[in-house]
């Protein structure tokens, strides 16, 4: 029935009253007893209708639908059904919109190396040894890239925040940033767990902590938790900023263990890590290859 | 219109009425066009002035793409998309003022959408067409904030690369399908999210804008010369005052990548306030509230009180003062933006405070201020209206104004106008040409290239033309 009030011409499509619009005539005879004569007899030139809602068609003789209701609801399913079996197939072709090249390659172990950027003075570009006080002094801090191209010209330049680390000498004293070793260094990552911004290191006395510029998260030195800020309200292990795992061979040199990229180790950059056990992840590797 | 047979007199008579004639039958005869024979309210034609600037940053953008390249790698040590900006900035022949037109389109664009919507809001004329235009002028103008978004992440400085980080870590927050989400639409990395915004930017949005814009025109469209030229006009003005974002040549940034304006290095990004379109949204997150719920749950309630408008909104009262409710709802909405997008560009400036404290939208002083703000607004309404309504008394119709003309005076303003165009566009040639053909001190002032001089002189010259052609019509209905 509504098939029919739609196939019929007289509804108020024919405002625009031109040639354009040619009622095509009903394929099937069953026209409503009560269709007003212009809808099947002149289809070139429809008489202009007032723009009112067609009235509603007084229902069909009782004998009419009977037999071809049925098949026509049939029919439509069968079309319904055919147009997601049609749409199925193209679903996983989705899949083209998330080719990922991140994370090629098993990690590798890798020397420190800060970007050489002219900022960073007598630091740019040179390899990190935890003797050199003069040149990485304590409670300072650098850019590093991991993985790095190999070049630290070029890695100054790379904006992909995912590798990049801010590499912090603690403060000296009580956090130990003047000691000739590993622990001296912390490497945060560069992507705030909140909404991957890019925090600094505020040497300042009385921070002395990772803060994001954006939306002002505040992470502490040296176990990267997440302390004021947005980030901090996060529930576990989503606030505290993924590290790398530093260690120093015997002539000082700084070096990054092989990351493994999940919340229980050295996080999930963009995501978070679990600190309470990254704390005992660390803590067999820095006895095996201490200085 | 061919029945008419309207006297043709000469060839380009003839030829108009050929394409004109040739144009019966196709999509654009659909709508009736008017060419107003008097001043009419440009409030009315809001939507049109948006479709004016829409085809503006079209052509002003297909143009920047002749230059921009949308990479990373390849360019040496900086990247391409930064180093083209850079050309295109400080290179290219008026590659800057291609730049700052699109620029300040783009911010107008959003603006006179946001007006346009308001206006059809408060004046009820969106209940005399239907729903579906509606909707679709809603999807049209969250539209019209994703293209201004990815176009200026485009320019891969830091706010930029701040505002892509943002982005697609919010993408990311989304519940249930926030990975998946983020991987499509943004990628994994900068060099597919600069290509993909690209690719958004410049094809993919425009062409689903042009297929809504199908749907969402209306069937009487108002062309005003005299307004559409004073629109274009005060783009070009407004974009020689506020000119695109400043860009430092490619070789200081090599020099110092941490130079302000630079491109994006994560090394050391500062305090960055996104556009002004998007500091609403700044406000909600520094909350500190859950990101997914600030950042987009709340933009999205709105969105979604706008679609439902029409279909709660179904009284046949047209007139504002007659809908006190939608009124009161209405300025509220108005309020809350205003208050929200101000507050997000403060910040603190007092830098010896923690970034955190300076950054803090304290949370219930926010909430409390969006509660009282809607109080405000809905008894302010309410007051308004009944005072309005008890003043209310049978107004005479005024007098039709008699012309304030004479003949004589519009000839002479005629004259000044056309001579103040001559100035103008003499001063903009000058301000192009003065350093190299000038003599003496004209060549010495111009030396430098009086950049926005140029363009603003290029603005004044299309609002003088646009008054020109007012005063002809107006000319006409002289009874002289």
């Amino acid at each position: 029935m509504v098939e029919d009030e739609k196939s019929n011409p007289s509804s108020s499509s024919t405002a625009s009253g031109d040639e354009k619009k040619v009622p095509q005539p009903s394929p099937a005879p069953p026209t409503p007893p009560a269709a007003p004569a212009a809808a099947s007899g002149q289809p070139l030139r429809p008489v202009p209708q007032p723009l009112v809602r067609p009235v509603p068609t007084p229902p069909l003789p009782p004998s009419a639908p009977p037999r071809n209701a049925g098949r026509r609801t049939f029919f439509k399913l069968i079309v319904a059904l055919g147009a997601v079996l049609t749409l199925i197939p193209f679903v996983p072709w989705g899949d083209y919109l998330s080719h990922s090249v991140g994370s090629t390659g098993a990690a590798l172990r890798q020397k420190v190396v800060i970007d050489n950027n002219t900022k960073y003075g007598s630091a740019a570009g040179q390899p990190v040894n935890v003797n050199d006080l003069s040149t990485f002094p304590p409670d300072t801090h650098w850019v590093i890239t991991y993985p790095s191209s190999g070049n630290s010209t070029q890695d100054a330049q790379n904006p992909d925040t995912f590798v990049k680390f801010e590499l912090i000498r603690l403060p000296a004293g009580e956090l130990g940033g003047d000691q000739a070793e590993a622990t001296a260094f912390v490497a945060f990552s560069k992507v705030c767990v909140h909404l991957w911004c890019s925090p600094n290191y505020n040497p300042a006395q009385g921070h002395e902590d990772y803060e994001c510029p954006c939306h002002g998260s505040i992470y502490e030195i040296p176990d990267g938790k997440a302390v004021a800020g947005p980030a901090s309200e996060q529930p576990p292990p989503t606030n505290a900023i993924p590290m790398l795992t530093l260690t120093a061979d015997s002539t000082g040199q700084l070096y990054i263990e092989p990351p493994v990229w999940d919340v229980e180790h050295n996080g999930v950059i963009g995501y978070g890590r679990d600190y309470l056990s990254y704390v005992n992840y660390i803590k067999p590797e820095a006895e095996g290859t201490g200085s | 219109m061919a029945q008419q047979q309207p006297e043709r007199r000469n060839l380009f008579s003839k030829l108009y009425h050929w394409a004109v004639d040739g144009l019966e039958r196709t999509v654009f005869m659909g709508i009736q066009y008017t060419f107003p024979k008097r001043f009419v309210s440009p409030l009315g034609y809001l939507g049109m002035l948006t479709g004016i600037t829409f085809l503006m940053l079209g052509v002003t953008g297909g143009l920047l793409m002749f230059y921009y390249q949308p990479t990373l790698t390849g360019c040496g040590s900086i990247t391409c998309a930064f180093e083209s900006i850079d050309r295109i900035n400080n290179d290219v022949p008026f590659g800057w003022l291609l730049r700052s037109i699109h620029y300040t389109a783009s911010n107008a664009m959003v603006l006179l959408a946001i007006l346009h919507m308001y206006y059809q809001y408060f004046s009820g004329r969106f209940k005399i067409k239907n729903e579906v235009l509606w909707v679709t002028g809603i999807i049209l103008g969250i539209i019209t904030g994703v293209e201004a978004y990815s176009g200026y992440d485009l320019i891969f400085n830091q706010r930029a690369g701040l505002a892509i980080e943002i982005g697609s870590s919010l993408a990311n927050a989304s519940p249930v399908i926030g990975g998946g989400l983020r991987i499509a639409l943004f990628g994994s990395g900068f060099t597919d999210f600069i290509l993909r915004l690209y690719s958004v930017h410049v094809f993919i949005l425009p062409m689903v804008m042009i297929i809504l814009v199908f749907i969402h025109f209306p069937r009487y469209l108002v062309l005003d010369l005299p307004v559409v030229a004073s629109v274009m006009g005060g783009i070009l003005m407004l974009g020689a005052i506020f000119p695109a974002p400043y860009v430092p040549p490619a070789s200081a940034c090599i020099a110092n990548p941490f130079l302000a304006g630079c491109q994006y290095n994560p090394g050391n990004p500062t305090l960055t306030i996104p556009e002004w379109y998007l500091t609403g949204i700044y406000a909600l997150l520094r909350t500190e509230f859950d990101k997914f719920v600030m950042g987009g749950l709340m933009p999205g309630l709105l969105f979604l009180m706008a679609l439902v408008i029409p279909f709660i909104d179904t009284s046949k009262k047209l007139n504002w003062r007659d809908r006190p409710f939608f009124t009161a709802l209405g300025i509220t909405s108005i309020a809350q933006i205003l208050i929200t997008t101000a507050w997000g560009f403060y910040i603190n400036p007092d830098t010896s405070l923690p970034t955190l404290q300076r950054l803090l939208v304290p949370p219930e002083l926010y909430f409390a201020s969006m509660l009282g703000v809607t109080v405000m607004s809905f008894a302010c309404t309410y007051a308004a209206l009944r005072y309005i309504k008890s003043r209310e008394r049978v107004r005479k119709a005024a007098a039709p104004l008699g012309p304030i003309l004479t003949r004589k005076w519009v000839y002479v303003v005629f004259l000044a106008l056309i001579l103040g165009q001559v100035a103008l566009t003499g001063l903009a040639l000058l301000s192009v040409y003065g350093g190299t053909f000038g003599v003496g001190s004209v060549q010495v002032i111009f030396q430098g290239g009086l950049r926005n001089v140029t363009l603003f002189d290029a603005g004044a010259v299309l609002v003088t033309f646009g008054i020109i052609v007012h005063l002809y019509r107006y000319s006409q209905n002289l009874p002289f």
